[in-house]
C-alpha cells in the first residue's frame, strides 16, 4: 500500500521573539494526513497557521516537535522536492527578468538539462496562456500574470505533489476557471495537491479532501463528501400542507414555502419520519425527501465560525475540539 | 549545474542591484576625479623637477590603488550580504528553496556569484594598475597573479565574513560590523604590542589580532614596490602559506555562514 503523499502527526510550532522572549504558540497538535492522488484543500482564516504549516511541509521552518513526512522523506530533503512543485502565497520573482529566463532558471535549479527546457518552458507558458509576454520583463506583468507564471513554474518539472498557497489570488474570473480546469486535468491526471484558499466554492468544486486549522489547531479533517454530507436538514415536497399541520413544522423549527409545484418544507433530520407520516394522514401526496447538503461555506463557518479572526457574529457557536470524519 | 545555475544568476543580479550600481560608479568616480592632478603633475613635469614630480606621481598612484582596493573589500561584504538578503526580504528564496537544492548549495552559489563579481573588479584594478604605472611614466614589472591573487583571496574573506553575519542580522548592520571589522584589522595589523603596557589589554589586542582577518599580510604591496613597480623577490613557499591562510580563513567563515543558515527559518523577513 502506498504511503501517504503527506504525513502530518503531533506537529508543534512555537514562534519566539529573540530579545523578548514573547512566544507566539503557532500550530498546537496538528494531524492530518494527505493520500497521494488526492486534492486537499488546506482551510482557515487568516493566521490560523496555513502558512506556517506550508513552510513546514516545504522544510522552509523547522517544527519544534511531531513527525512529519513528505513523499515518504523529510520536509526539506531534496529527493521530495524533486517531485513538489510549489506556489507560495504571493510569488516573487527577480523582476528584471524575463519569463523564459526566470523559468529557465528553475528548470536547470531543478535539475533538468538546458537543451530540454526551450520545448517545456514554450509548453508551460502556452498552457498559462502567457505565450507572447514571454519576452516581456516580469517587472512589468499584472498581477494576474504573475500568478500564472508562479503557478507554470510550480508546474515545471511535471511534479508528484503540487502545493499551492492561494493560487487564484489575483486572477479575474476567466483565470480563475483557467486554473480551476488545469487544476481538475491536474487531479485527472494523479496528480496529488495540496491547495489552501479562501474561495470556498472553487474548493468544493475540486477538492476530495478538506483540512480546517484555525488558531493553531486543527478543527476538521476528512473527506469532501463526507464533510458535505453531515447535513442535519432534508427538504420534503409536498402537494399540500393542510392546516393543522402547520404549527408542528414551526414548532420543531422548520421553514415553510408555497410555491406552484407544492409546498418545500425543511426540517431537521430528525422529524422528517413524523412529518412524512402527519402529511400522508392528512391526505397529502408526498413528492420528494431529499437530504439537504451542506455546502462548504456552511460547514466552514459552522467549524471556524465564532473566532475573532473570521469576524462572525458571536451567536454562531464555535466547533467543539477536533472532529475526524471517518475516511 | 545547480551552484552554477546559482552563481551565474547572483553574478547577473548585481547589474541590476542599483546599489552596488551605485558603488561601482562612485569608485569608477573616485578614479577618476585622482587621475586629473595625477595627469596634471605630468603635464608640469619638466627636465629639472623630473625626479621630484616622478615621486609625487607615483606616490599618487599608490593613494589610488590603496583606495581601489579598500573599496573592493567593501563591495565584496556588501554584494555578499546582499545577495542572500535581497532573496529573503523579497521573498524569491521560497521558490528557489523548494527546488530540489540543499541550504549550502543555495549559500555556496550565492558566495560563487559575489566571487564572480568581485573577480571581474579584481580584472578591471589590475588594468587600472597598468593604466596608472604607464600614465606615472612606468612599467609594472611583476608576474601579474599576484595582483589577482592577492586582492581576490582577500575579497572572498570579506565576503564569507559579512555571509555570515547576514545568516543571522540585517544587511545594514553587517556592513556595520564589517567595517569596524577591517578597521580594526588593519589598525591590529601595523599594531605594536610591546608598546602596551597593561597585560590584560595587551592579549586582548593579541587575540584579536589572531581572530580578525590579517588583512595586512594578504596586501600585496607586500611583494610590490610601487615607486618601482616591481616584485620584491619572495620564496613560493611564503605566497602559498599566505594565500592558504586567506582560504582557510574565508573557508572557516564560510562554514559558519551554512552552519547558520542551515537552522534559520527561511521566510520573507
Amino acid at each position: 500500500m502506498a504511503t501517504p503523499a503527506i504525513e502530518f502527526h503531533n506537529v508543534e510550532k512555537v514562534y519566539r521573539r529573540r530579545f523578548t522572549g514573547q512566544e507566539v504558540t503557532a500550530l498546537s497538535d496538528v494531524s492530518f494526513e494527505v493520500g497521494r492522488g488526492e486534492v486537499c484543500a488546506f482551510l482557515g482564516p487568516n493566521g490560523a497557521g496555513k502558512t506556517t504549516s506550508i513552510s513546514i511541509l516545504m522544510g522552509f521552518l523547522y517544527a519544534d516537535s511531531g513527525n512529519i513526512r513528505v513523499l515518504d522523506y523529510e520536509p526539506g530533503d531534496v529527493r521530495a522536492k524533486a517531485q513538489i512543485g510549489f506556489m507560495p502565497e504571493n510569488f516573487a520573482f527577480y523582476k528584471y527578468l524575463t519569463a523564459e529566463k526566470l523559468l529557465r532558471f528553475h528548470y536547470l535549479l531543478g535539475g533538468g538539462e538546458p537543451r530540454e527546457s526551450l520545448n517545456r518552458i514554450g509548453d508551460l507558458l502556452q498552457q498559462v496562456k502567457l505565450t507572447g509576454y514571454d519576452q516581456l520583463k516580469i517587472g512589468k506583468y499584472s498581477r494576474g500574470m504573475v500568478q500564472r507564471l508562479g503557478l507554470a513554474q510550480a508546474l515545471l518539472r511535471d511534479p508528484q505533489l503540487l502545493v499551492l498557497d492561494e493560487p487564484t489570488s489575483g486572477l479575474d474570473p476567466a483565470g480563475r476557471k483557467e486554473v480551476r480546469d488545469l487544476m481538475f486535468s491536474l487531479k485527472a491526471a494523479g496528480k496529488t495537491i495540496f491547495l489552501s484558499s479562501h474561495l470556498l466554492s472553487e474548493v468544493e468544486q475540486i477538492c476530495d479532501r478538506v483540512i480546517i486549522i484555525d488558531k493553531g489547531k486543527l478543527l476538521q479533517s476528512g473527506r469532501m463528501e463526507q464533510l458535505l454530507g453531515a447535513g442535519d436538514r432534508v427538504e420534503i415536497v409536498a402537494s399540500d400542507l393542510p392546516a393543522e399541520v402547520e404549527p408542528r413544522v414551526a414548532d420543531a423549527g422548520g421553514t415553510i414555502e408555497r410555491g406552484p409545484q407544492g409546498v418545500r418544507i425543511v426540517i431537521a433530520t430528525t422529524q422528517k419520519r413524523e412529518l412524512a407520516e402527519q402529511l400522508w394522514a392528512a391526505g397529502c401526496d408526498v413528492v420528494s425527501i431529499i437530504p439537504l447538503r451542506s455546502s462548504l461555506e456552511d460547514v466552514y463557518m459552522k467549524v471556524v465560525g465564532g473566532s475573532a479572526s473570521t469576524k462572525v457574529a458571536p451567536s454562531i457557536p464555535t466547533a467543539p475540539g477536533v472532529s475526524e470524519l471517518p475516511v | 549545474m545547480k551552484i552554477r545555475t546559482l552563481a551565474w544568476s547572483t553574478f547577473g543580479s548585481f547589474f541590476h542591484n542599483w546599489l552596488i550600481l551605485i558603488l561601482l560608479m562612485v569608485c569608477g568616480a573616485v578614479v577618476l576625479l585622482m587621475l586629473v592632478p595625477l595627469m596634471g603633475m605630468k603635464a608640469v613635469t619638466s627636465a629639472q623637477n623630473a625626479a621630484q614630480m616622478q615621486t609625487v606621481v607615483l606616490n599618487m598612484v599608490s593613494g589610488i590603488m590603496t583606495f581601489v582596493s579598500a573599496f573592493g573589500s567593501l563591495v565584496a561584504a556588501w554584494a555578499a550580504a546582499d545577495s542572500v538578503a535581497t532573496e529573503m526580504t523579497s521573498g524569491t528564496i521560497l521558490a528557489v528553496m523548494a527546488r530540489p537544492v540543499r541550504r549550502w548549495e543555495f549559500l555556496l552559489g550565492k558566495y560563487l556569484g559575489t566571487m564572480l563579481l568581485m573577480s571581474t573588479f579584481v580584472v578591471m584594478m589590475f588594468a587600472l594598475s597598468w593604466l596608472l604605472a604607464w600614465i606615472g611614466g612606468e612599467r609594472i614589472q611583476s608576474t601579474p597573479w599576484v595582483l589577482l591573487a592577492y586582492p581576490l583571496v582577500r575579497y572572498a574573506i570579506w565576503a564569507a565574513v559579512a555571509m555570515a553575519l547576514v545568516t543571522l542580522l540585517r544587511p545594514i548592520l553587517t556592513m556595520g560590523i564589517v567595517f569596524f571589522l577591517s578597521l580594526a584589522a588593519w589598525r591590529l595589523g601595523s599594531a605594536d604590542f610591546d608598546e602596551i603596557q597593561r597585560v590584560a589589554v595587551r592579549n586582548l589586542v593579541r587575540v584579536a589580532y589572531w581572530v580578525l582577518p590579517s588583512t595586512n599580510l594578504l596586501s600585496e604591496s607586500r611583494f610590490l614596490e610601487i615607486t618601482h613597480a616591481s616584485l620584491k623577490q619572495t620564496g613560493w613557499l611564503e605566497h602559498v602559506t599566505t594565500l592558504a591562510y586567506g582560504l582557510d580563513y574565508a573557508l572557516v567563515c564560510l562554514l559558519l555562514a551554512m552552519w547558520s543558515f542551515h537552522y534559520r527559518s527561511l521566510k520573507r523577513d
